[in-house]
């Protein structure tokens, strides 16, 4: 391969253009600004397609991107697309991309999202600096994905949190500037300590091996860093020791489940994902909640494998009280945008289960729920964007019988609900069958009490209750009888515009192609799956058997 | 090593960075005052113009006068520092005719003598618009005193450097001293400059008072140092600690000169004069407080603890260890909640600058706890070599973004505003550059990539992390308590500057989301110099981060130069 087609394409050129159309627009007055808007729009629109483009045609692998055709067989450790500049010489920094089919689903995802986001928050108050930063944010998730390289990594990591903050303080609702202060002082408190953790590990490598620092003799290079730590760990030798190896799992893991986010440190999404605007909303559920998950199979689980068989219990537990907890608070909303919100924390419960069950199924059903919580969640926030766009009100009461107000809006929370609560051919059945197929014959082979199923068994019931239960306050109740809603201020219902019905199509459309054809996507994932566990933790966790 | 002996050939051009300030020192006491006077020949009716005195011109009573040629001059010594520095560096000591040591010229003083003549260069760039022409509502002196005050203030920010380039240049504790009291002695004039004022006047007393006691105090450890050893020079002394540093003399006269210093970088017990100070003076010398008086202080601590009292002194680790580690703890944690309830932005970068002296001291630290034990030595200096870069590091980019945020304060004083956080309300829509500036610095500050500030807080943590894990032998017996303590100083570290993060983003949500207040809807004075300033500011900060390859390359020859000399 002879072109870098992921750095300037997917990364460099998002970021800075944007950057560049956000300082020419800072100068603008209010007037113009207000001109220029439709096209900055259309710019970035067209820009984010293309980028769609790119990564459709790198899954495709078309010969003119040069592309390794099969993103399934990929070896362990290998990676399509891969290179490396020299960034900071002295402290083994490069700046290193390349894509594996764990972070590829990803980046595909994320250049799905920026177009579908674009379209559905269409009509987006100051448009002229909305977009700019929507599409940083597409630049700077791709980033968090492609990076192979420690440093990188964290730095795109943090600069994901500054357009999030702006799109909440900005766009955001009434308790904005709690929200988006909150949320950004919990995860860069996270990451903080994984920081520390990250340089921790820097330094106990043995000096000189590849790509190492000429004055540190240290290298900051995700896959070498892997690589050794794999030979470190073989035979049931312990990497760094074993105290130390918990430790600094513990640091990297806080750094994660923070993002991801699990429930002890929670508290921040359901705040964040209510104040913040539709867009903001579902690039965070999207996209942003899965560098949690992703940074956990790439760094932790990959260096620490015995820490993580040590603290399979807890991630365990955690993962049930999450997905548990999560769907409990549901019931209670009367806050459909929050109620969403939790939906997630229960789903990314599933992801954790999927891990913990340490099993190549159990991490196949988490990787494709990050992927198809990745189509169905930005359908529910936008859903709840129309809504309060439409009923100027979030509540659950505030609409009723909007089957016949607006039947466009109805059938498409009535799709995306469903689709969250796992109905067969959806996308998300996928990955929660496997899930309960992962945890059951884990439970069986290691010998666990059956009371663990009774956990995602009782949130079976309770999705499905709590998505129902507001679906019939809000589309059927009331039926013919029903008013507008006080807030409409007589006038008449509207349904929702162009743009939202385009894109709320398309996404129900990838939700159903992705549920009725899982293995499009899942082959590739399998392969990572198994690559990993074959070359990896197999050889490890049996001691080198 | 050349040796130089004053006046002899090559002096000046040695020192030439140096005496470029005291051309500017002299050009700025001359120039300003010349006039149309003439001199007549006596008993001949022959006028020859004589220039000093008589009725001013017009160009050189301009209150932007000396100003520019402050700005001009020390641009010209930063360039030829930073010539002398990067085009191939010739090791010089300036020595008496007696054979001692005075000054010396390497990479190190020439690194430390880039930041203080770059702080100074942008602070009186940044000043040019800002004093008014006369100080008085009484104008009747108008003709007379138009630029007077001007020049005062500027000649006072040349001494500030001259004092600054000694201490940067000293070998002997001696004349370390006297820059250090030179720099001090203008910056309590500058800090009070603005005499009118009640908080100028208090600030400047307070800062005056404590400033006096703690360099009385230093100066008693730098008499009993005398007293011990008989010598000042850095190289005799080092042998004395070598040899017998742990008798009680030493040690006494070795924490009196920790105070005095720790004062400089305002360190915990040290700092309270710091926020008055700030707060007080005029933004562009706040900002010099921080940036380059902050540190010449450390570089007075890296000089006292690395190589006076060098480790060797004691078994396995220096002396001053533990009660630097404490130091530096109390200081981070107590700057960084000092921080969270002030409500004056010049406040909050006092306390700000606080708890980066406490990272800074938690460095210093970290090399003490090298084991100074023969068959260490080697990766010792790798590690220590390390610590110091970040230091330098942290130093150089400190210019970019915590001066540059004082400077965005100056414009705002100039309305009259800047001393509470709702002044800076609604900046945002009323210059989006600013702004964007000022987020920036914050952001930087807090330490979020791909800003400087992300760089050397990594610097240091990676210097503090590297030395807590010199001795750790990795194999999968390694256990966590192998690991030495000065690890938790960088744990104490990140969570610190989570906690800053409350303070800096408060400020960018007080940019974008507060309406401005009554009275400041308009937008902001022009002030060209200072948005230049700014801008420069700005560029340096984002290049360090995203570029950091070539200032750490900078920063490891300048550390080299102080490590390599043990």
């Amino acid at each position: 391969m002879t072109t870098d087609w992921i750095s300037l394409p997917l990364v460099a050129l998002p970021l800075v253009s944007s950057i560049a159309i956000l300082a020419f627009v800072a100068y603008a007055s209010p007037a113009a600004r207000e001109r220029m808007g439709p096209s900055i729009r259309m710019a970035t629109l067209v820009f984010s397609l293309l980028m769609l483009a790119l990564t459709t045609a790198m899954f495709f692998g078309i010969e003119y991107i040069e592309g390794t055709l099969d993103w399934a067989s990929l070896s362990f450790g290998s990676f399509n697309y891969e290179f490396r500049y020299v960034w900071i010489e002295s402290l083994g920094i490069h700046w290193s991309v390349g894509m594996d089919a764990l972070s590829f689903p990803m980046v595909w995802l994320t250049t799905f999202l920026l177009p579908v986001t674009i379209v559905a928050t269409w009509n987006e108050k100051n448009a002229a600096v909305y977009f700019p930063l929507v599409l940083m944010m597409g630049g700077a998730l791709i980033g968090v994905f492609v990076a192979l390289d420690l440093f990188m990594f964290y730095v795109f990591w943090e600069l994901t949190l500054i357009p999030m903050f702006f799109l909440i303080l900005k766009w955001g609702g009434y308790d904005r500037k709690y929200a988006s202060q909150k949320f950004f002082i919990y995860t860069f408190t996270a990451s903080v300590i994984m920081l520390l953790g990250l340089v921790t590990v820097y330094f106990l490598q043995p000096e000189n091996l590849s790509y190492a620092g000429a004055w540190t003799g240290r290298t900051f290079d995700i896959p070498t860093l892997t690589l050794h730590a794999q030979s470190a760990n073989a035979g049931g030798a312990w990497f760094l020791g074993e105290s130390l190896q918990k430790i600094l799992f513990v640091m990297l893991m806080i750094g994660f489940l923070v993002k991801l986010p699990s429930v002890p440190f929670h508290t921040w999404l359901p705040d964040a994902h209510v104040q913040a605007p539709t867009g903001g909303s579902m690039l965070l559920a999207g996209v942003m909640l899965k560098m949690g998950a992703y940074g956990m199979f790439r760094l932790p689980l990959a260096m620490f494998p015995h820490a993580a068989e040590h603290f399979q219990f807890a991630l365990m537990a955690l993962g049930m009280i999450s997905l548990v907890w999560g769907a409990i608070v549901c019931l209670g909303q009367t806050n459909l945008k929050k109620m969403v919100a939790y939906s997630s924390v229960s789903h990314m419960g599933v992801i954790l289960i999927g891990i913990a069950t340490m099993q190549p199924l159990g991490w196949a059903a988490a990787l494709f729920m990050m992927f198809a919580h990745g189509i169905i969640s930005p359908m529910l926030f936008a859903v709840c964007g129309a809504f309060k766009h439409h009923y100027h009100s979030m509540e659950i009461g505030a609409m009723r019988g909007m089957a016949k107000h607006s039947p466009w809006l109805a059938t498409s929370m009535m799709f995306a609900w469903m689709a969250s609560l796992g109905l067969p051919l959806l996308a998300g059945f996928v990955a929660e069958l496997m899930m309960f197929l992962a945890l059951w014959h884990f439970i069986a082979a290691e010998g666990w009490s059956v009371l663990w199923m009774v956990g995602p068994a009782l949130v079976l019931a309770l999705t499905a209750a709590y998505y129902l239960w507001s679906m019939q306050r809000t589309i059927f109740e009331g039926g013919d009888e029903t008013q507008p809603p006080e807030s409409l201020k007589g006038q008449a219902v509207p349904d929702i515009g162009d743009a939202e019905k385009l894109a709320m199509v398309i996404m129900a459309a990838f939700t159903i192609l992705f549920g009725v054809m899982p293995w499009i996507a899942l082959d590739m994932m399998n392969g990572w799956t198994v690559a990993f566990f074959e070359t990896l933790l197999i050889p490890i966790l049996t001691g080198g058997a | 090593m050349e040796q130089i002996e004053p006046f002899a050939e090559g002096f000046v051009l040695a020192l030439a960075p140096e005496f470029v300030l005291v051309i500017g020192l002299f050009t700025l006491m001359i120039v300003p005052n010349m006039g149309d006077a003439k001199f007549r020949i006596p008993l001949t009716q022959i006028r020859v113009p004589w220039l000093f005195g008589g009725k001013r011109g017009k160009l050189d009573s301009d209150p932007r006068l000396p100003g520019l040629f402050a700005t001009v001059f020390f641009t010209i010594a930063f360039g030829l520092s930073a010539v002398s520095f990067m085009g191939g560096m010739n090791k010089t000591q300036i020595i008496t005719p007696g054979g001692t040591t005075m000054l010396q010229i390497d990479e190190f003083s020439r690194m430390f003598e880039l930041i203080f003549f770059g702080a100074l260069a942008l602070a009186s760039a940044a000043s040019v618009n800002r004093l008014p022409a006369t100080s008085r509502a009484d104008r009747s002196l108008n003709g007379l005193y138009n630029n007077r005050r001007q020049v005062d203030f500027y000649i006072l920010l040349i001494t500030t450097g001259l004092g600054m380039a000694v201490v940067a240049l000293s070998q002997d504790l001696f004349m370390l001293f006297i820059g250090l009291e030179l720099a001090s002695f203008s910056t309590y004039v500058l800090v009070s400059f603005i005499k009118e004022s009640k908080e100028g006047t208090e600030a400047g007393m307070k800062y005056f008072i404590v400033g006096s006691v703690a360099s009385g105090v230093g100066l008693y450890g730098l008499s009993l140092l005398y007293l011990w050893s008989g010598s000042l020079q850095f190289a005799d002394l080092s042998v004395a600690f070598a040899e017998n540093g742990m008798e009680a003399l030493p040690l006494i006269a070795l924490g009196m000169l920790l105070v005095g210093f720790g004062f400089k970088v305002s360190a915990a017990p040290f700092h309270f004069a710091a926020p008055d100070a700030y707060a007080g003076a005029a933004a562009p010398v706040a900002g010099l407080l921080a940036t380059a008086s902050k540190a010449m202080g450390v570089l007075g601590l890296l000089r006292l603890l690395l190589v006076v009292a060098s480790p060797e002194a004691t078994e396995g680790s220096a002396v001053w260890l533990v009660a630097l580690g404490v130091l530096s703890v109390i200081t981070m944690t107590w700057g960084n909640l000092a921080a969270l309830g002030s409500t004056n932005p010049k406040r909050m970068l006092a306390y700000s600058s606080v708890a980066h002296a406490g990272y800074m001291l938690a460095a210093i630290t970290a090399i003490g706890a090298l084991n100074w034990e023969e068959g260490h030595v080697d990766m010792s200096n790798d590690a220590a070599l390390v610590v110091v870069t970040a230091l330098i590091f942290h130093l150089t980019v400190l210019v970019c973004f915590k001066l540059g945020a004082f400077l965005v304060l100056s414009l705002l004083e100039s309305e009259k505003g800047g001393h509470t956080l709702e002044s800076l309300g609604g900046l945002a829509k009323r210059d989006p550059f600013l702004a964007a500036a000022m987020f920036i610095f914050m952001m930087s500050l807090a330490g979020v990539p791909p800003l400087s500030g992300f760089v050397s807080k990594l610097l240091v943590i990676m210097g503090i992390v590297k030395v807590a894990l010199l001795d750790v032998t990795v194999n999968s017996d390694l256990v966590f308590s192998d690991i030495h303590w000065v690890w938790y100083l960088a744990l104490l570290m990140v969570i610190n500057s989570a906690i800053s993060v409350f303070y800096y983003l408060r400020v960018g949500l007080v940019m974008y989301f507060h309406e401005p207040e009554e009275g400041r809807e308009g937008p902001l004075p022009k002030g060209m110099p200072v948005r230049f300033a700014i801008i420069a500011c700005l560029a340096t900060t984002i290049y360090f981060g995203v570029g950091a390859n070539q200032l750490i390359a900078l920063c490891e020859a300048a550390a080299n130069a102080l490590v390599g000399a043990w």
